[in-house]
């Protein structure tokens, strides 16, 4: 039955997808459901987190705080959006990935319209999405009803419609993307750049009033318009329809440019929009001074080069935007900082530590740059688990060179990589900091930005290790699961008061709060040690495997 | 001559899926040696060992007395290597992909590898992505060649060529052997192994079925004569005739189907007698051979599988 159709095979492909972020996802949502009481329990609790919400505005507009699924809506806010990572790998996969393998011509050789073939595609990315928004809606109405949350089936039903129809929107802008593009990466790529913009563009408003209609720019804007398990406030289908509306759009103009571009090629841009192609003249145009490809690690660092910088502008823009942003609130903050002790608490609860500095504010929003650069490094463990299993390191590695050499060099790429982005995210934030005049204590700071690159090399000597047994997909897969269950565990134990032990298992504990308490010395080594220990396990097994293809 | 290649007992399987088994054969210096088989046989399993991409469960492959597994280092330097797959770096140009594998060897004469590109009518400037099948194919040999090394393994070289660079690869690979260099060339094609070895290894199934001179493959090649005549004619007249190893009558006896081994002098000569509309010939692939020769017949099989 699943190969009778395009769409039930692609939906088939989409199975693991759907539970595994159907399920995380709820998860994620029931996890402050489940600890709204210990904050939102006594009236002195309700107000003071109301006056701290406040100043959290950039991450969601503060609505019914007082109430369990008001707390909640708040607190998942901005990272609910993480699940619109899958609609745009899976668009930029669904066409041009499969033009890449070659196995679209076969597809399109079969006497069917090549906009069925396409449509069929979309829907089934569409089904899974609602599947998924389903099982998110199913999985918080029944989880929560022991803490009373105030919503209906229907209300958890369309906060699910709510997040699919915002991560629909980035689906069809990746589709669209990747007809103007020759390669699946950089079309996820530049979606994925241009979430993260739109993340930001629907802050704006929340952080500089006056500049709604900047924010008004953004589907995220769209999608924050709802707020269905908060009842008092509830479903704007007006802003549900606007994303519906593009969706459609997008989907349909990337569907549209499908059926009339080569397979295989891409839509040809104006003249003007396209960059200066310097003519070799044929016979003398081998590269000899190139000086990428004298070497592995050279050759890989131009490799990297691109997504690197594109990474570093949303790391470090991110981190300095942020900056900013906790400038606008820091005199209200100090100001409810004198108010009473349970303000206080509530401060620590989101940012651990004193909240006389400004660094408490920020360190809550800094905790996310360690799974941005992780995700970078998940991206890299990918690239290289690919370029073994489809027979790219084939040819080096038969090149009188040691295979440890070939990894080694790939590594040291991505440690270089990751270095640059701390200590740019480090120069940017400092220099937000400073034209702000917000106060911060430099080492501390420089402990916060740099102490995220071990955290990223963890990640990636795990992936490169666990290459050496994984397919590509699977590994990728294993090291994106291991920072969810990481950051799940530091988001939800403490403050459900798990053990000590079980929050050392999370690598997020090691990273700590370094803005407020500086850098620990202990963790950052303890870290390194691991992923030098990952490294040294994958290097060996790398010597010893067989090369897949 | 001594052995460059030596392979003896090489034994590989994918869990429970079967790679070769037990293979052995000796390839001398200065050789043109075909590697023969249909597609899954284990040619590919086989030519990976050699490289020390894959470990074997047992046997011992050498090249130049030097140990595949244990002294691949050594080994890579010796040889060029031209895989089937066409997986490289699709960013990158066929210019920048040969300077980064040159980088890697050393030793690459650079007049030498513009000669290759110009023998093989390689545009350098494209990114490996943007060229066709057999322009990556161009790629994958010149870098295999460009460092003049002393033995040469390609795993199904020509294929996605055109007849013309499949001719110039063919000069190549003539070249090659009169300058002393060893060539290891696995393929499917039994007629372009006919052409440029002259010994021989045939594998199936993961078994060395036979090893030999090229004139011994010969004889297993056959080929087939399709004519289609104005009217019925008596295949029992083709079947008595020389060369002729089967006959069968298609198209209501319009048809005649001759399985040949041999020449087609007599069936050319008798089919004249009748009104021909159309004759056709063409050469069985390697596999129908096997599944004629080697499967229906069961006798043939076991006689096959002796290394002569």
């Amino acid at each position: 039955m699943w190969y009778s159709s395009i769409f039930l095979r692609t939906l088939r492909s989409y199975r693991v997808a759907i539970a595994g972020w159907g399920i995380g996802m709820g998860l994620v949502v029931l996890q402050p459901l489940a600890a709204a009481s210990t904050v939102v329990g006594t009236a002195a609790g309700r107000a003071s987190l109301t006056q701290v919400a406040s100043a959290f505005a950039f991450n969601a507009a503060p609505v019914a705080l007082g109430t369990v699924a008001g707390y909640a809506t708040w607190k998942v806010g901005v990272f609910m959006l993480i699940m619109a990572v899958w609609p745009l790998l899976a668009a930029s996969r669904t066409l041009r990935g499969e033009e890449e393998r070659g196995s679209l011509d076969v597809l399109l050789s079969v006497p069917r319209p090549r906009a069925c073939v396409a449509l069929e595609k979309l829907a089934a990315m569409w089904t899974a999405l609602l599947a998924m928004a389903a099982m998110i809606g199913l999985i918080v109405f029944v989880g929560s009803r022991s803490f009373n949350p105030g919503f209906r089936l229907g209300d958890a039903l369309l906060f699910g419609l709510d997040l699919a129809l915002v991560c629909a929107v980035f689906g069809g802008l990746a589709l669209l993307i990747s007809q103007f593009t020759l390669d699946r990466r950089q079309a996820a790529g530049g979606t994925g750049a241009l979430l993260l913009v739109f993340v930001v563009l629907d802050s704006v408003h929340r952080l500089f009033p006056g500049t709604e209609w900047v924010s008004r720019l953004s589907p995220v804007y769209y999608y924050n318009l709802s707020k269905p398990l908060v009842t008092s406030y509830g479903t704007s289908v007006g802003g549900m329809f606007v994303m519906l509306a593009l969706t459609l759009v997008l989907s349909g103009a990337a569907v549209w440019l499908f059926t009339r571009r080569d397979v295989g090629g891409v839509v040809p841009l104006p003249g003007w929009l396209k960059l200066p192609r310097p003519a070799a003249p044929r016979g003398r145009a081998l590269p000899v001074d190139d000086w990428s490809l004298r070497g592995v690690y050279l050759r890989s660092l131009a490799m990297i080069a691109v997504p690197t910088f594109w990474w570093t502008v949303g790391i470090a823009g991110f981190a300095a935007f942020m900056v900013v942003g906790v400038a606008q609130v820091e005199k209200t903050i100090s100001g409810m900082a004198t108010t009473g002790s349970v303000i206080k608490t509530v401060v620590e609860k989101v940012g651990g530590g004193d909240v006389q500095t400004n660094a408490t504010l920020l360190s809550a929003i800094f905790a996310l740059l360690p799974v941005l650069l992780m995700a970078f490094a998940v991206t890299q463990v990918s690239r290289w688990s690919a370029d073994e299993e489809e027979g790219r390191l084939e040819l080096v590695l038969s090149t009188p060179q040691p295979r440890q050499r070939v990894l080694l060099g790939r590594f040291a790429a991505l440690i270089t990589a990751t270095l640059t982005i701390g200590v740019l995210t480090l120069a940017a934030s400092a220099v937000a900091a400073a034209a702000v005049g917000l106060k911060l204590n430099g080492g501390n700071l420089a402990a916060a930005t740099l102490g995220i690159i071990p955290m990223g090399l963890l990640v990636a000597a795990i992936g490169y290790l666990a290459s050496g047994w994984l397919h590509a997909a699977v590994d990728t897969g294993l090291v994106s699961f291991l920072i969810a269950i990481w950051f799940f565990i530091s988001l939800v134990g403490p403050e459900l008061q798990w053990p000590e032990a079980i929050l050392r298992l999370s690598a997020f504990y090691y990273y700590g709060t370094p803005l407020v308490q500086g850098l620990q010395v202990t963790s950052v080594l303890g870290l390194v040690v691991v992923s030098v220990l990952a490294l040294g396990a994958g290097l060996w097994r790398f010597a010893g495997k067989d090369i897949a293809r | 001559m001594a052995a460059i290649v030596d392979v003896e007992g090489l034994t590989k399987s994918y869990g429970g899926e079967r790679g070769i088994v037990d293979v052995s054969f000796q390839l001398e210096e200065g050789e043109v040696f075909g590697f023969l088989g249909p597609n899954g046989a284990g040619k590919t399993t086989t030519i990976r060992l050699l490289m020390a991409l894959l470990r074997a469960d047992a046997g011992v492959a050498r090249i130049a007395g030097l140990d595949c597994s244990r002294d691949s280092l050594a080994i890579k330097q010796l040889v060029g290597y031209a895989p089937c797959e066409l997986s490289l770096d699709p960013d990158l140009t066929g210019g920048q992909i040969l300077e980064y594998l040159g980088h890697r060897r050393g030793g690459v004469d650079q007049s030498y590898l513009l000669q290759l590109i110009e023998r093989l009518d390689l545009d350098p400037t494209r990114k490996f992505r943007q060229y066709s099948q057999g322009n990556k194919r161009k790629v994958i040999l010149v870098q295999a060649l460009m460092h003049r090394p002393r033995v040469v393994i390609l795993d199904e070289p020509t294929s996605g060529l055109d007849p013309l660079n499949q001719h110039e690869f063919g000069r190549l690979v003539d070249e090659l052997g009169r300058e002393g260099r060893s060539v290891f060339l696995s393929s499917h094609v039994l007629s372009e192994v006919e052409q440029w070895c002259s010994r021989v290894a045939i594998i199936r199934e993961g078994h060395i079925v036979r090893v030999g001179d090229v004139a011994e493959v010969k004889d297993i090649k056959r080929y087939e004569i399709t004519i289609v005549f104005a009217a019925p004619v008596p295949a029992e007249v083709f079947e008595r005739l020389d060369g002729v190893v089967r006959a069968e009558t298609t198209a209501g006896g319009h048809g005649l189907r001759l399985t040949m081994h041999g020449t087609a002098d007599a069936v050319i000569k008798a089919a004249a007698q009748y009104p021909v509309i159309s004759i056709s010939s063409h050469e069985p692939s390697l596999e129908d051979i096997f599944l004629r020769y080697y499967e229906v017949d069961g006798r043939a099989v076991r006689e096959a599988t002796r290394v002569v």
